[in-house]
């Protein structure tokens, strides 16, 4: 009985000195906080192939793809926060390696919107792509463009003289043969 | 088992084959004998009805009805099939709720979601879907969404008018003289989560009680035929917040079956691992409900303190705390790639419960106000276990011996030693301390599955890091599965069907435990008390999501 009380009483004074987790301020300090944190996405412009397929596993619907002035990527994703439920799928599906264009990571409580309707709607997360890489891209397409329009034309040529050269072939062949036939002729005659 | 077949056989059949060691499935020819065979069946002991999920196969223009009835007892199931009419006049069977009273509940959900009318049931009725969809039947594969929806706010605003209609029709049947009324106890109750029970009383004695539910049915069943074999999984977990990893392991199991694949041994021990994380998460909203619903906060308080560890090791392992999304079928979604480290949060997790215990079990397992509340109140005996299906930790508390766990395991059950853990009154008290008991199992599993895993990385069995998920196919093969855990509050079971190179299910049943809990409210709580509703309804752990899906 007496060590009951006595034992009870140590517990308490322990539990009084037990650090007060519940008064934890955790708008400024995270209680806990996991590197693979599934928070808000981060989307790699440069990296992003426009292959879609993030939109496509989306079990929610929350990626618009959203087109782009260039080819390669021909659109980037978009993702609608206020529906997207944070699943990570569309992390897994990103073909891009080793970094994934897409990814999961960080989120902090400022996530937190006031919840009014004007609010939602402006909840995405939007690649901020620069003008200049854009610009960039497109001069770096048409140097393609035009690189590959001139091997076009290069190859174009290059057949046609060749086309031209067999030709040509063809018809100083074409005597010699009718002079063979001839000759073959006078021979049967013969 | 040979007992069962021969009663089969015995009648029209289709076919009567094995199917796991646990079942058998048969089809019936035609739908006049169901009532024979069940009675044939009932006689030889399997008395309970799992549950009722028809399946609609619009292109052969037939309804399948399928039925999973079990021997609690005896470990025997029967999965029975059976064909009949599409078509809304014809679409009818019989009802076995008058020899299966467990049946009720999901016939009145069959009826509502697919038409299929039950002849024979004591009270037929659209039940669980909102007014809207009355006599529209959702399910079905002819069931237009999209015409539906234009029409949201005027049917929202037509389901508020007819509530204030029924509130009126209440006070001029009942009067004001005399002493009895109806009480909306919930949605809005601190105790009652998402539900209305209408409970008719005479002063302060319960005379009857009428639960209202669907405040919360998302249609899971029907989201999971609209997306692809792994999306679904965000599906299934949102049945309800607490326990989330077992409905993922369920249905993944459903989904590997069809395939044919079989796991690593290191995902079927990360499964054990993360489903008893998932328990223990959800047992500790239960221990801590219990006297929050009496009106205790404090404990509710001290459990959500140690259940935030166990977040944090769901977190640690996924990146997410409650909609965690980390089993998918082949294994587990995510590599561990520093397994010790987990390891460490886990045993940190369960260091803070046991810090705890030695409090928990003085203040509030010996509190003389529970025990004077609870103690001998709403008794469940094993045959109300059998009649109404009650599962898991309340047909435990009553003594029952039943644990999908060990009935059929899965994941790595079966390499892992536990036992049975029951109580043997049945009483509201009894459904607390099982709870607290099996905290202690779980955490038992988890050391033993964490030992089993070092044992094999340091054997070189195992890569943590690559050995998480095998390969699926894209495409799945047609044909059809049933998977069983024991869930938190349970048995859960999910009955898959899937058609030829199909990249999403065509049918996915999800089968609940709290739906049972629920139904026997009336039962339990007729003639108590309006202080004894919160007690023993919080004795029920039931959760509204897994009730209404
Ligand atoms: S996290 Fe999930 S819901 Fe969100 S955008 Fe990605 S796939 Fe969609
Ligand atoms: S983010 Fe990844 S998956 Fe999405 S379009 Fe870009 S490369 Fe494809």
């Amino acid at each position: 009985m007496f060590f009951d009380i006595i034992e009870k009483v140590v517990r308490v004074t322990k539990a009084l000195k037990e650090p007060r987790i519940a008064t934890k301020d955790v708008t400024h300090e995270k209680m806990h906080h996991s590197p693979i944190f599934r928070g808000k996405h981060e989307i790699r412009y440069d990296i992003c192939t426009g292959c879609e397929a993030c939109a496509k596993i989306c079990p929610v619907d929350a990626i618009v793809m959203e087109p782009l002035p260039i080819k390669r990527p021909k659109a980037l994703p978009e993702v609608n926060l206020g529906v997207c439920i944070f699943c990570g799928l569309c992390e897994d599906v990103c073909p891009t390696k080793p970094q994934k264009a897409i990814k999961l990571s960080g989120g902090t409580f400022e996530m937190i919107t006031d919840g009014k309707d004007e609010a939602i709607k402006e909840y995405w997360v939007k690649p901020e792509v620069p003008e200049e890489w854009i610009q960039k891209k497109k001069k770096e397409e048409e140097e393609k463009a035009r690189k590959k329009a001139e091997m076009l034309a290069k190859k174009k040529a290059e057949t046609e003289a060749k086309k031209k050269a067999e030709e040509a072939k063809a018809k100083e062949d074409k005597p010699a043969n009718v002079e063979n036939k001839s000759e073959a002729a006078e021979g049967d005659t013969k | 088992m040979e007992n069962i077949k021969n009663i089969l056989n015995k009648f029209d059949m289709e076919y009567v084959e094995d199917y796991k060691p646990t079942w058998v499935k048969a089809k019936l020819k035609n739908k006049e004998d169901i009532l024979n065979v069940v009675k044939a069946l009932k006689k030889e002991g399997v008395k309970t009805c799992s549950t009722i999920s028809p399946t609609d196969f619009i292109d052969e223009n037939k309804i399948e009805v399928n039925y999973f009835l079990e021997d609690l007892f005896n470990k025997r199931n029967v999965w029975l099939k059976v064909d009949i009419p599409r078509e809304l006049e014809n679409c009818e069977i019989d009802s076995i709720t008058p020899l299966m009273p467990s049946a009720d509940w999901h016939e009145l959900e069959a009826y509502s979601t697919f038409g299929v009318k039950f002849k024979g049931h004591p009270n037929l009725r659209y039940f669980l879907i909102s007014r809207d969809y009355y006599g529209k039947f959702p399910f079905r594969k002819d069931f237009d969404w999209k015409e539906h929806e234009k029409n949201l706010m005027q049917n929202i605003a037509e389901i508020t008018e007819e509530y204030f209609d029924e509130y009126e029709e209440y006070e001029e049947n009942v009067g004001h003289d005399g002493s009895r009324t109806v009480l909306n106890w919930g949605p809005t109750h601190p105790a009652s989560g998402p539900i209305r029970l209408k409970v008719y009383t005479n002063g302060e004695n319960v005379e009857k009680i009428d639960p209202d539910i669907g405040y919360v049915w998302r249609a899971l069943e029907h989201l999971a035929e609209r997306k692809d074999f792994i999306g679904t999984i965000v599906a299934v977990e949102r049945i309800c917040f607490m326990d989330n990893p077992n409905p993922m392991i369920c249905y993944s199991q459903a989904v590997e079956e069809i395939a044919g694949k079989e796991i690593t041994e290191f995902a079927k021990y990360m499964r054990v691992i993360l489903g008893e994380t998932g328990r223990i998460a959800s047992h500790l909203i239960s221990l801590g409900g219990f006297f929050g619903t009496m009106g205790l906060q404090t404990f509710s308080m001290w459990c959500l303190d140690i259940r935030e560890y166990f977040l944090d090791v769901l977190e640690d392992y996924s990146g997410a705390r409650i909609a965690t999304a980390c089993i998918e079928p082949g294994g587990v979604r995510y590599p561990l790639n520093d397994y010790k480290a987990w390891f460490e949060s886990i045993n940190k997790a369960i260091k803070k419960f046991e810090d705890t215990k030695d409090d928990i079990t003085d203040i509030f397992m010996k509190n003389p106000l529970m025990n004077t509340r609870a103690k001998g109140n709403g008794v469940f005996t094993l045959d109300d276990v059998a009649k109404y299906y009650l599962a898991g930790p309340i047909a435990r508390a009553s003594g029952a011996k039943i644990d999908v766990r060990i009935d059929e395991p899965y994941a790595a059950y079966d390499k892992l030693e536990m036992d049975y853990v029951t109580c043997e009154n049945g009483d509201a008290r009894d459904r607390l301390y099982i709870i607290f008991k099996e905290l202690q199992q779980a955490m038992d599993l988890i050391k033993q599955a964490m030992a089993k895993i070092e044992e094999g990385i340091s054997e070189g069995e195992m890569d943590p890091k690559k050995d998480h998920l095998i390969k699926m196919p894209k495409r799945m093969p047609a044909g059809e599965a049933v998977a069983r855990v024991e869930w938190a509050r349970g048995e859960m079971l999910m009955h898959l069907v899937t058609q030829e190179k199909a990249t999403s299910p065509y049918r996915l049943k999800l089968k609940a435990p709290s739906v049972n809990h629920t139904m026997v409210l009336d039962k339990l709580l007729k003639g108590k008390t309006l202080s004894d509703i919160p007690l023993l309804y919080g004795s029920m752990h039931i959760c509204q999501g897994d009730l209404d899906r």
